[in-house]
């Protein structure tokens, strides 16, 4: 059975009886048995994935309604709820966590009939970009097992791309699901903000986070989109999105649309030879698509990595305040402390990254810095969003590539975190704005992948699936090789 | 520049043990230092703006039910309390 195979196929495949659900997700599920003890995508699996497949078996069997997602194999980041299941976020202080509710979007997808196989592996509370931040170890890159697979999302990223599952979804708060989509050669989308529920999500930065789509092919991202997008009453920032279908149309073209090239993203110092050079022939393909491509220069973007990590590190303070190990957490004798030196001590178990972070947060914000840090963030974002809607007035898509530098060996830059912040340099500017950005995967080279961004305008994810799906059919990549 | 003494009093009120973790106070600086790149963009004309809502568009505040007695998921209770340590 080929697992290397897109939502929509499986669909077909399942509909035409050419295998039964319970074959497929037993099939994936030998899989992971088989290649994730190299990989490390996974945190924990759903024991009862076979069950759930049986039960949607009998449904089509029966003529019974059955859901648009005919039981395809998916798994979801281990920082979104699923009732009854652990949900860990990566972090020794959630190692027990036991989630008592269920996320809008996993409601969604088990209302439709998709089978969760587990919960994947990310950095620490999602704050990294190499997945190499998790406390139970890293996620290797199925490309090639000596490079980091990205982040934070890199269990999601990984567990797609090496065939143990047809989909994933995680969670994007400056790159984190279009970066190890770049690096393990998925489709990544950071939808508009708003589009997609957050309930059920633990929040990290909540102001400009989203969770997305990580699949194989461009219409798989917009199927997986129709089933879990749109209003949410448990999530007051969730806009109306008027039930758009958008699989409607994806193949018409980029004929005659306008295309801004972003200037400080595509000749940045830290951009590799490689990368840059893939940029240039993306550039060609759209416009052998039909396409006018003109540079444009966003002058606040050299700022943005320091105005994004001042926001979500406050954000991240006030968040994780409530992980006090008093309600719940791990086993910890109380006997002997005060109140406060409790709380202290129990939150040594948080990592170095997260705990880095904290403290981040809670001084950027603070009475005597914030005029330096954080007000000034603020103004950053408000004037990058006046350069981008100007932008938006001229072009129909923004581009450039998702990461400035290909995947590289784990531990390479773990310890020098200007490097690490920089790699969000050319994602950031997604979140901030809350513009949705797609990354495809547009290359590989010397073994390893390369993605191409495409942004567009608020709520304009058809109109960006259009020249996703379009670039897509100029993409010919090998198959991972694990 | 940065005063280290500084971080380490954020950290205690953040509730940050830092007694095994001063490694991380370094790292903290080199990340505040890069932040110092905000002093060089003119932001002399621009506002602070955030989305907002009215209270009608949110939704009701009401009690909604929960299908399980959550305070039994708690690691630590006594009839419908919390036990938490004894403040000073």
């Amino acid at each position: 059975m080929n697992l290397n195979t897109s939502i929509l196929q499986y669909i077909e495949d399942v509909k035409s009886g050419t295998f039964t659900t319970e074959e497929f997700v037993t099939e994936t599920l030998q899989r992971i048995k088989d290649v994730d003890e190299k990989v490390h995508a996974y945190l924990s699996l759903n024991d009862s994935a076979i069950n759930d497949a049986k039960l949607i078996d009998k449904k089509i069997a029966s003529g019974e309604k059955v859901g648009q997602c005919y039981g395809f194999p998916i798994s979801i980041k281990d920082n979104i709820c699923i009732t009854g299941t652990k949900t860990t976020c990566a972090s020794k202080i959630l190692e027990n966590f036991v989630a008592p509710y269920t996320a809008t979007v996993v409601n969604r997808l088990q209302d439709e009939d998709a089978v969760i196989t587990g919960k994947t592996n990310l950095d620490e509370f999602a704050m990294g970009l190499t997945t190499e931040f998790s406390a139970f170890g890293a996620t290797k890159n199925p490309w090639n097992l000596d490079y980091v697979p990205g982040g934070s999302s890199g269990g999601s990223a990984a567990s797609v791309a090496a065939n143990e599952c047809l989909a994933s979804l995680g969670s994007d708060t400056g790159g984190s699901v279009r970066n190890p989509a770049s690096f393990c050669s998925v489709v990544g989308l950071k939808p508009t903000y708003g589009l997609i529920s957050r309930y059920g999500l633990i929040s990290y930065a909540n102001s400009i986070e989203q969770i997305g789509p990580m699949t194989k092919t461009v219409k798989d991202s917009a199927f997986l989109l129709n089933v879990i997008a749109g209003q949410d009453a448990n999530d007051d920032t969730t806009i109306d999105n008027k039930n758009s279908n958008y699989l409607e149309n994806i193949e018409n073209g980029i004929e005659g649309k306008k295309i801004g090239i972003i200037k400080e993203m595509t000749t940045s110092d830290g951009l590799s030879s490689e990368v840059s050079n893939s940029t240039k022939e993306a550039i060609h393909d759209f416009e052998s698509l039909g396409a006018s491509c003109d540079e444009v220069s966003l002058p606040t973007i050299p700022y943005t990595v320091a105005a994004y990590y001042t926001i979500t590190s406050t954000e991240a303070g006030s968040n994780l305040a409530r992980y006090d190990n008093i309600r719940y957490g791990y086993e910890m004798e109380s006997e002997g402390y005060e109140y406060n030196s409790y709380i202290s001590k129990s939150r040594t178990k948080f990592g170095p990254e997260v705990t880095r972070r904290i403290i981040l947060g809670g001084f950027v914000p603070s009475a005597g810095h914030a005029g330096k840090y954080f007000l000034k963030a603020l103004k950053v974002k408000s004037k990058l969003i006046s350069e981008i809607n100007s932008s938006f007035k001229k072009f129909d898509y923004l581009i450039a590539p998702t990461a400035p530098v290909q995947p590289f060996k784990s531990g390479e830059k773990i310890d020098d975190p200007v490097t690490l912040m920089l790699l969000d340099y050319n994602t950031v500017t997604a979140n901030l704005t809350g513009k949705p950005a797609i990354s495809i995967p547009y290359r590989v080279s010397n073994g390893l992948p390369i993605g191409m961004q495409i942004m567009a305008n608020t709520l304009e994810e058809k109109s960006l699936f259009q020249a996703a799906y379009a670039l897509e059919t100029k993409t010919k990549l090998p198959e991972v090789p694990l | 520049m940065v005063d280290e003494e500084e971080i380490i009093r954020v950290a205690k009120l953040m509730k940050i043990d830092l007694e095994d973790h001063s490694e991380h106070v370094g790292r903290v600086k080199k990340m505040l230092e890069y932040f110092d790149i905000l002093d060089q963009i003119d932001l002399s004309s621009e506002e602070i703006t955030s989305q907002e809502k009215s209270l009608a568009e949110l939704r009701k505040d009401e009690f909604i039910p929960h299908d399980k007695k959550l305070i039994e998921s708690l690691k630590n209770f006594r009839e419908h309390y919390v036990r938490a340590p004894k403040m000073n």
